[in-house]
């Protein structure tokens, strides 16, 4: 009796083991295509060898994607610009939920249902009225142009992960440091705000996600070369009228790789920021 | 660790406010005008416009020209949200002829080139001015046009017995029967690209009715349900049935099906002559480049899909009209002589007969030097909601989902 | 000075930031869409008021067809809710349990959240290719070749084939939230209940779920709410077709707003999507409240 419940216990523990590699496969599976299809020709790449290792390994393409444009440039562009986002998100959102979770004023509720509104928005219908904005804030063509509607629209995202970790810190700290003659920039300053380090994980990766690969705004707000960031390189690598795929791989590649450099040395980080800041939710 | 954090996003920081203010590094007797095109690094054109830029700067000491290309698809968003805001325009800009470049000119966006035009008028003829001017005023600059034209795999004919491209329809039909009993597929289409079906719809109606019936269509001033029509619908939609066409192309975009017909997978590939290049530099089966056969036979067989469509107009905004126009005039001249001669497309202007060009660019010019009438795409010609509406019409075509005489009922109806 | 008013002042300046953002970049620009959508308007040319025509329009126009494009996002919503967030909290659920190789199932879930959309889409292009595609080419090597489909090109299995890839990408995204909530259940509820002899189910249906209730109320409003606003992957993989077939609301705005230069109509459209995605995320709080 014992054995056989040993027996299914096991048979099911294989079937669980089978179902997560097949999924983790499936998950891996973008990234192997996505490099080996960035050393193929399109014949290759269109019908002739789909998914298995590039028959002549087309080094060629990643020369080719180096030399469009000026894809260094474009690359610390999008750092520049993924990270003056980050900032300037976590400190927006740490500062708003302070203001709304540990000071007492009436409508601290409604304001944060009012920035809950930023998850629902569109982000294509704004294009045109943020354009005229933009344009009259003579920020049209520079960083700003990208930085502040991407910080705006992570920051709905930022209060509701900041709500979360904050709801974890015990207002006896607050009192505490009220007593020591804190005022209340303070204590944000002194308490709260070095309590937040772990948000800084969890809001950086969603924020980086959101404008590390964005495309539209970042086509119409900028023009110059100098201020281009990397989706819009990868994509001036097609043509009107043909595209080759190859060195298309190859800056995807390029853009795509340091992102899971990065989250391979920091995924244990992640998840334990994800763990901290999702008890309250 | 929070340290090193902070001291890393200082610098950053700084770094990047140094970036963004970076100052205009150029003298004050100098003009920079700037030129908005799709003529991104991979694209064809792109070193034609490159040289043609060095050439006018270099005729025009103190003038640069700031070239800024964007990608077909975003282009388009981002010409509309500048011109729908007035801010930020160029000096300088790419468009298409008729519907597209017509509603910035109805915004009073665009200046009109009129009379300097006149400057010009001996090199670029004024029949290849008719899509770019609006109650008689001319407002862009064109540089190259484009006819469609019925690319076919000669080797592939060979095999059931053609050594040219059939001259009737009956033939035709004859032909397609003969490759698919040998296996082959006779045409290559994107189905998932209205546009690409509409290189195939158009032909097929102008063959039927006529370009002065069809311009009439477009126009409004006559109704889409003529019997013409509905005959070319009829045998569009007997292609598809009769799987004339790839079946999978249903879920296939352009590049694809290009690369199919390059890759000798079906015997006619028809689309713009801007496929010249490509396919004659990397088809490795002989290629031949022609019309597709009238429907009726009182219809001239060079009634053509096509015409001048890609331009330059200036914009009301800029700060230099007058350079600007010199320029958009000199840069489509070159344009206009580049793509010709690298075989990338037609001619605006009046061409070098001594040009050596490749035997598919030669076709394509012979074709426009034959052409009785040339009607340009449907999807240029009309404005951009009605286009689309067009284009969705096409499809339901393709799909079988419209009867012919729904087809046309249906467009007399949502036209307007 | 007195401290009401001081401390009035430093809530606003605390919350100064990000209303100014918040304001200027997303409320300002939909104040204004609010006000295109009352207009027939170009997108260049001077707006004319013509009061709620477009709404009307939007909900009678047989070619607009908004229904279908709504049908289609709260089909994937719902797809979303039964069937993505159910594998995720399984997969957040085993995760949680010890297990070998644990950490590197964490990590590698969550990569697909990583690739850019551009990578994902072509890569499913590829998958559902109807001649060399992965799908078919496996179907017809299991003999199975009456199967095969034109799967995105094919009304009846278009909309499916779009779905699966949305579905898939974000399963990691909902499990890294989901785990990250069941680490947050205190290890001495679960031991007692382990002690009572509960099975691993019973801990997790009894304690664990109604435990994270709150995350799963969040990933529930992303779910919904991303659904609705589906954009990026359809527009690579059909853009809206065969024939709209695979029309959601997103998509039928962007042609509507820069493709068909009807700038009023697309702006109605992203105000009718605004209402409903707030609509949901309210009930859908008023639910998980209620249960409470």
């Amino acid at each position: 009796m014992n054995n056989s419940l040993s027996g299914t216990r096991n048979w099911r523990k294989i079937v669980v083991y089978v179902i997560l590699i097949l999924w983790a496969l499936i998950s891996l599976f973008p990234v192997y295509w996505m490099l080996t299809f960035s050393l193929k020709t399109n014949s290759e790449i269109f019908g002739e060898n789909v998914v298995g290792l590039p028959r002549e390994w087309v080094w060629e393409n990643y020369k080719r994607a180096l030399h469009t444009g000026n894809m260094p440039r474009y690359f610390l562009n999008s750092l520049i610009v993924a990270i003056t986002t980050i900032v300037i998100t976590l400190a927006a959102s740490v500062m708003a939920t302070y203001a709304m979770t540990r000071l007492h004023w009436k409508g601290r509720k409604r304001m944060n249902s009012f920035f809950m509104l930023g998850l629902t928005i569109p982000i294509h219908a704004s294009i045109v009225p943020l354009y005229t904005t933009l344009a009259k804030l003579k920020l049209l063509d520079t960083l700003w142009a990208l930085i502040i509607p991407y910080s705006a629209f992570s920051l709905a995202m930022g209060i509701l992960v900041c709500t979360g970790f904050m709801g974890d810190i015990p207002y006896d700290l607050d009192e505490a440091a009220f007593l020591d003659g804190c005022g209340v920039w303070g204590t944000f300053f002194r308490v709260i705000a070095p309590l937040m380090t772990p948000a800084v994980a969890t809001v950086g990766i969603y924020t980086f996600l959101q404008c590390w690969n964005e495309l539209m705004f970042a086509n119409v707000f900028v023009n110059s070369d100098k201020w281009r960031t990397l989706p819009v390189g990868v994509q001036s690598l097609s043509g009107q009228y043909t595209t080759d795929w190859g060195p298309i791989g190859a800056a995807l590649s390029i853009a795509t790789i340091p992102t899971l450099i990065v989250y391979i040395f920091l995924s244990k980080k992640i998840q334990d920021s994800f763990i901290a800041g999702a008890v309250k939710g | 660790m929070k340290k090193r954090l902070a001291l890393l996003m200082a610098l950053v920081m700084m770094f990047s406010l140094c970036c963004f203010s970076a100052p205009a590094a150029f003298a004050d007797d100098e003009v920079t005008l700037t030129l908005w095109s799709i003529a991104t690094e991979s694209d064809s054109s792109h070193q034609a416009f490159v040289d043609g830029i060095a050439a006018f700067e270099a005729e025009h000491p103190g003038v640069k020209i700031e070239h800024v290309t964007t990608e077909n698809e975003a282009y388009k968003t981002k010409i509309k949200a500048a011109m729908s805001s007035g801010e930020g325009l160029p000096d300088i800009f790419f468009t298409w002829g008729m519907g597209f470049l017509g509603e910035f000119v109805n915004a009073g966006r665009v200046y009109c080139v009129d009379d300097d035009y006149a400057n010009y008028a001996d090199e670029l003829p004024e029949a290849m001015t008719v899509n770019v001017r609006y109650d008689g005023k001319m407002y862009g600059v064109p540089y190259t046009m484009s006819l469609v034209t019925l690319y076919a795999n000669m080797d592939l004919l060979a095999q059931v017995g053609y050594d040219d491209i059939p001259a009737t329809y009956e033939d035709m039909i004859d032909c397609c029967e003969a490759l698919k009993a040998a296996g082959i597929i006779p045409f290559g289409v994107s189905g998932k690209e209205l546009w690409c079906l509409s290189e195939y719809v158009e032909p097929l109606v102008i063959k039927s009715v006529g370009g002065q019936a069809l311009r009439d269509m477009y126009n409004g001033e006559a109704s889409w349900n003529n019997e013409g029509v509905v005959k070319a619908i009829e045998a569009f939609e007997g292609m598809v049935e009769n799987e004339y066409f790839d079946p999978s192309a249903a879920a296939l975009g352009n590049d694809e099906v290009k690369n199919n017909f390059i890759a000798g997978k079906y015997a006619f590939y028809q689309n713009g002559s801007w496929n010249n290049k490509d396919i004659g530099e990397q088809a490795q089966f002989n290629v031949k480049a022609g019309t597709f056969p009238v429907l009726d036979d009182s219809i001239p067989l060079y009634s053509m899909i096509g015409g001048p469509n890609n331009t330059l107009a200036v914009t009301e905004s800029s700060q230099n009209k007058e350079l600007a126009v010199e320029a958009a005039f000199f840069l489509a001249k070159f344009m206009s002589d580049a793509d010709y001669k690298s075989g990338a497309n037609l001619p605006c202007w009046a061409a070098d007969p001594d040009a050596e060009v490749n035997d598919l660019i030669q076709a394509a010019a012979d074709m426009a030097s034959k052409a009785e009438d040339m009607v340009l795409f449907g999807d240029n010609f009309l404005s951009a909601d009605a286009a689309n509406t067009y284009l969705d019409y096409i499809g339901l075509a393709y799909a079988g989902d419209v009867t012919p005489t729904e087809y046309v009922e249906g467009l007399d109806a949502d036209l307007g | 000075m007195n401290k009401p008013f001081r401390y009035k002042v430093n809530i606003f300046l605390f919350l100064l930031p990000a209303l100014l953002l918040f304001v200027g970049v997303l409320i300002a620009p939909i104040i204004m869409s609010t006000v295109y959508s009352f207009t027939e308007w170009n997108g260049f040319t001077t707006p004319e008021f013509i009061g709620f025509k477009n709404y009307v329009e939007l909900f009678t126009s047989r070619s607009i067809n908004i229904q279908r494009a709504l049908k289609n996002a709260f089909l994937l919503a719902i797809l979303s809710c039964c069937i993505q967030l159910p594998f995720a909290l399984w997969l957040a659920l085993r995760l949680s349990r010890p297990i070998k190789g644990k950490t590197a199932f964490l990590s590698i879930f969550f990569l697909p959240v990583l690739i850019s959309t551009v990578v994902i889409g072509q890569l499913w292009l590829k998958i559902y290719n109807p001649d060399y595609g992965v799908l078919n080419v496996f179907l017809r090597s299991i003999g199975l070749d009456n199967l095969t489909r034109i799967w995105l090109g094919d009304k009846k299995t278009a909309l499916g084939a779009a779905f699966v890839p949305i579905l898939w990408q974000y399963v990691g995204y909902h499990m890294l939230l989901m785990y990250a909530g069941i680490k947050g259940v205190p290890v001495e509820l679960t031991e007692a209940a382990m002690l009572d002899g509960c099975t691993q189910a019973q801990v997790s249906r009894y304690i664990i779920i109604p435990y994270i209730r709150p995350i799963l109320r969040v990933s529930v409003i992303f779910a919904i709410t991303g659904s609705l606003k589906s954009f990026d992957l359809i527009y690579v993989l059909t853009n809206g077709g065969p024939n709209h077939a695979t029309e959601v609301p997103s998509t039928l705005m962007i042609s509507m707003l820069f493709l068909r230069n009807r700038y009023g109509m697309g702006s109605t459209i992203a105000v009718m999507l605004i209402i409903l995605c707030f609509a949901f995320a309210l009930l859908i709080n008023m639910l998980f409240k209620e249960e409470k």
